[in-house]
């Protein structure tokens, strides 16, 4: 289980809330696998990777609005976990029937999301901190 | 979220920049290997998790509690890390179970006892515990030193090239019992190593530290090389062959053949990397598109393959390295043809900076 600790906050509401979305998400995915639920990752996951596109689409537009000077390389950043999700896609399509398919899904997502993710959109943070204040 | 969590780390030595704006999150019970060429801060970055140096810039964070910013820090004793080095610095007055029990400060006697015996167990070295250090293997130093590092119960393991003074059969074995050890113990771990293999073979998630310690790409062993972002991650996996072309129709024509370009624009100019196991060789009896016709000039036994040198036919110039891993005695072939396998090229934009021609081998940043 992952959680959004402190140290992962934004502190930016609308991204955190975001953020706790895709953490509760990779949680029920998780538990489905170890629950012998795997069937369900078929279902989830995709959903999970259409919600991440989405969130990227609304972050990326929120930091073009705030003026954040970094938000073409933070896009780009976005960008290149194209091939991430399309493999944990295929994973998920496997792990009704693959144990392999299901170990990696997991330590696949959990990274993804709490280092890819999450961890990357810290940079933005002192900037979101200082525009505050 | 409990592990490790590290955000925003740079890091300089006077004027020498060594860390540059270095993230990375390792989530309990998994392992994260960093590996980059000498120099790009490895060490740094560990020295820093542990609090034996200095943070300048960012946070690192051990099971939600901040251990490290710019302003503040955490004593290293306080941080509940378990460390392990190359060389093992176990103490040679102490027998083995004393050195276990070392870090168990606080501990009854007894209980610090039992629990350096399981340890001892758990690595498989209970019956040395009343040898002395100068008695055993490096191998078995190890051994100690991990059960020694793992006793505590520490949060994070930090592992700074623990088997690179080993020969390679032990490195081998010894790899794969630290890695059943630590999946047993459930401990976040972050291990610094040089060789790619080693991390392959230990590593959930692999970071990819370039010159200046910047991170050129991190994903699992997979993803970095099936998946190599730029060249500089691709060409760390040893020998390379090197082409240059142009992107024509979505492909790249080659001495060995046409390679897709995956999506990079006609016209660009490009770098086409080919490990020697994507050159296939045979015989020409094989199948009704065996490839181009080639001249075998040299073959290497290396063990479990061979590394042979071909030339295109009439192109005795250029020269490659293809992997051969069964038999080959091109002396006994009439033709030989070779083709290039898709999974083992890479094809990346030539950038300004490497435009200059690496020697074959070698991985140009
Ligand atoms: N205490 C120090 N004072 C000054 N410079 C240092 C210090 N420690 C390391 N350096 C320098 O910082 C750079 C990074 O060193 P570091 O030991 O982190 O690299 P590394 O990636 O672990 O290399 P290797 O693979 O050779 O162990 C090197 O150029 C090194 O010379
Ligand atoms: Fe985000
Ligand atoms: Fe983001
Ligand atoms: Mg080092």
């Amino acid at each position: 289980m992952v959680d959004l600790s402190s140290s992962f906050e934004t502190e930016c509401e609308i991204i955190d809330r975001d953020h706790r979305r895709l953490v509760e998400m990779v949680n029920a995915i998780v538990a489905a696998i170890d629950g012998d639920h795997a069937t369900e990752c078929a279902t989830r996951v995709p959903k999970f990777v259409k919600f991440a596109k989405q969130h990227f689409v609304r972050e990326e537009a929120f930091l073009a609005d705030i003026g954040y000077p970094e938000t073409q390389k933070h896009h780009d950043h976005h960008r290149a976990l194209d091939g991430k999700m399309a493999t944990i896609l295929g994973l998920a399509a496997k792990a009704a029937d693959n144990q392999l398919a299901r170990e990696a899904l997991k330590k696949d997502l959990v990274f993804f999301l709490m280092d890819d993710v999450i961890n990357a959109d810290l940079d933005f943070k002192p900037f979101i901190k200082v525009r505050k204040t | 979220m409990k592990g490790l969590h590290i955000h925003g780390v740079s890091h300089a030595y006077g004027n020498n920049k060594v860390l540059n704006n270095v993230s990375l999150t390792i989530p309990t019970g998994e392992l994260v290997c960093l590996l980059g060429p000498s120099g790009c801060g490895k060490s740094t970055l560990l020295r820093l998790a542990a609090g034996l140096e200095t943070l300048q810039c960012g946070t690192i964070v051990i099971d939600d509690q901040t251990v490290a910013t710019k302003e503040s820090s955490l004593a290293p004793e306080h941080r509940h890390i378990g460390l392990m080095f190359q060389d093992y610095a176990l103490f040679p007055h102490l027998d083995i179970v004393a050195n276990v029990c070392f870090g168990l400060i606080g501990m009854a006697r007894d209980k610090a006892r039992a629990r350096a015996l399981e340890m001892l167990d758990q690595v498989g070295m209970a019956d040395y515990a009343k040898v002395y250090p100068h008695t055993l293997s490096g191998g078995q130093q190890q051994r100690i030193a991990l059960a020694r590092a793992l006793a505590p119960e520490p949060k994070l393991l930090l592992l700074d090239e623990p088997f690179s003074g080993l020969d390679t059969n032990m490195r081998q074995m010894i790899r794969e019992d630290t890695l059943n050890v630590l999946k047993q113990n459930g401990v976040a771990t972050l291990m610094v190593t040089h060789d790619p293999e080693e991390a392959m073979f230990m590593a959930d998630r692999i970071k990819i530290l370039g010159r200046h310690g910047r991170v050129r790409q991190s994903g699992s062993p997979h993803d970095i090389y099936y998946k190599p972002n730029d060249e500089f991650v691709a060409g760390l996996f040893g020998l390379m062959n090197r082409l240059g072309g142009v992107v024509r129709d979505g492909a790249v024509e080659t001495p060995l053949g046409r390679v897709g370009a995956g999506g990079i624009a006609d016209g660009t100019a490009v770098q086409v990397l080919i490990r020697p196991e994507g050159i296939v060789l045979s015989g020409g009896n094989t199948g009704s598109n065996p490839g181009i016709p080639v001249s075998v000039s040299s073959t290497h036994l290396l063990g479990h393959s061979s590394i042979v040198s071909v030339s295109p036919d009439g192109n005795s110039g250029d020269e490659y390295f293809a992997r051969v891993h069964r038999e080959f005695s091109p002396e006994l072939e009439d033709t030989i043809f070779a083709s290039i396998e898709a999974s083992d090229t890479f094809v990346f934009p030539l950038k300004e900076d490497t435009a200059s021609a690496a020697p074959i081998g070698m991985a140009a940043e």
